[in-house]
């Protein structure tokens, strides 16, 4: 248990909640200079309006994505976009998450070992 | 393994983290099911254009030539035709805007030059047929130089797109298209609606089959 409780710090909590790993995998296949409606990004990610708020604030309070407030003629309009940061955390933690994954793989030779090995880590990540 | 986890990480949970096997598959999951959503279905496209060209061209080919299942009179073969393409034009217009829907910035930028680049090459296209009309061209002069003129029009416009979007599917079907116009115009008027009919309408339709079966392996 010890390999894993040592890697858990490189996990970043900000990201690692399923709802914006979700929205930080989903943001992440925008190219560098796009941006994308909050409605469309509510549809995409079928989230109420007040939960994708939520989760945003707090990617944007991390630094990972951009909040753009703007008009579209008169009504208000608003882009969300993954920043130079969050493309970088997301890597990082992809990274982080396979790491945790392959001393474990390299170890056992056999497939059955390493499910099992593998199903003992989310007591270690919780 | 951790008695004191206060959550099973599999709880539907916001805030319950996933083990790393599952962050990983829902990452990549994501990240596929996103980039579908955001940009245009070709096998759509390509399937609607290959049913149109055709269901189309052979509408007109048989209206011509009194040969085929199906054969109209010449008014109505070119209603059909020009409904069939009015109803294709609508359906990648609306899929297509609708897919880039919300998007601002690089993409949306091309895909909006992209798509008036089809319009402003109809647009001339129009004009040319218009202006040879006018001056006096035969039946037989419009009926090779307006499949061509198209055909040359999508084919450039398929070998753009597909060089910007490094997309080879859609670069090979600009080339085909390119080659059936081109054959069609070699073989005149009105074999050549027969060449766009099958040549050209299946070409669309194998590539989406082709766009298709690759989707599902990949």
């Amino acid at each position: 248990m010890s390999a894993e409780e040592v890697a858990l710090p490189d996990l970043d909590p900000v990201i690692h909640a399923p709802a914006r790993l979700r929205l930080m995998a989903g943001l992440a296949v925008l190219g560098d200079d796009d941006r994308l409606a909050f409605p469309r990004l509510q549809e995409l990610q079928g989230l109420t309006a007040g939960n994708l708020g939520a989760h945003l604030r707090k990617l944007e309070d991390a630094g990972y994505v951009a909040v753009e407030k703007t008009h579209r003629g008169r009504t208000p309009a608003t882009y969300v976009s993954l920043t130079r940061r969050g493309r970088r955390a997301l890597e990082d933690h992809t990274a982080a998450l396979r790491a945790l994954l392959e001393p474990v793989t390299a170890r056992t030779p056999s497939g059955d070992a390493s499910r099992g090995a593998s199903a003992d880590s989310p007591g270690g990540l919780a | 393994m951790n008695a004191s986890a206060p959550r099973s990480p599999r709880a539907t949970d916001d805030d319950a983290p996933l083990d790393p096997r599952e962050a990983l598959a829902v990452l990549e999951s994501e990240r596929s099911r996103t980039q579908r959503q955001l940009e245009p279905d070709v096998r759509l496209i390509y399937g609607v254009w290959g049913a149109t060209w055709l269901v189309g061209f052979l509408v007109l080919w048989a209206s011509s030539t009194g040969r085929g299942p199906l054969v109209l009179p010449p008014p109505a073969a070119g209603s059909t035709f020009a409904a069939l393409m009015a109803v294709a034009v609508v359906v990648t217009g609306v899929h297509s805007t609708r897919r880039m829907a919300g998007l601002r910035g690089t993409s949306s930028t091309q895909g909006a030059m992209y798509g008036w680049a089809w319009l402003l090459g109809f647009g001339c296209v129009a004009a040319l047929f218009t202006s040879a009309a006018g001056a006096g061209a035969s039946a037989e002069v419009m009926g090779v130089l307006a499949p061509a003129l198209s055909g040359l029009v999508v084919g450039l416009l398929y070998l753009a797109g597909g060089a910007m979007w490094q997309d080879r599917a859609q670069y090979a079907l600009g080339a085909w298209i390119l080659v059936t116009s081109a054959a069609g115009a070699i073989a005149g008027y009105p074999a050549n609606h027969l060449v766009m009919g099958l040549l050209g309408g299946g070409g669309f339709l194998v590539a989406a089959v082709v766009v298709a079966v690759r989707g599902r392996s990949a």
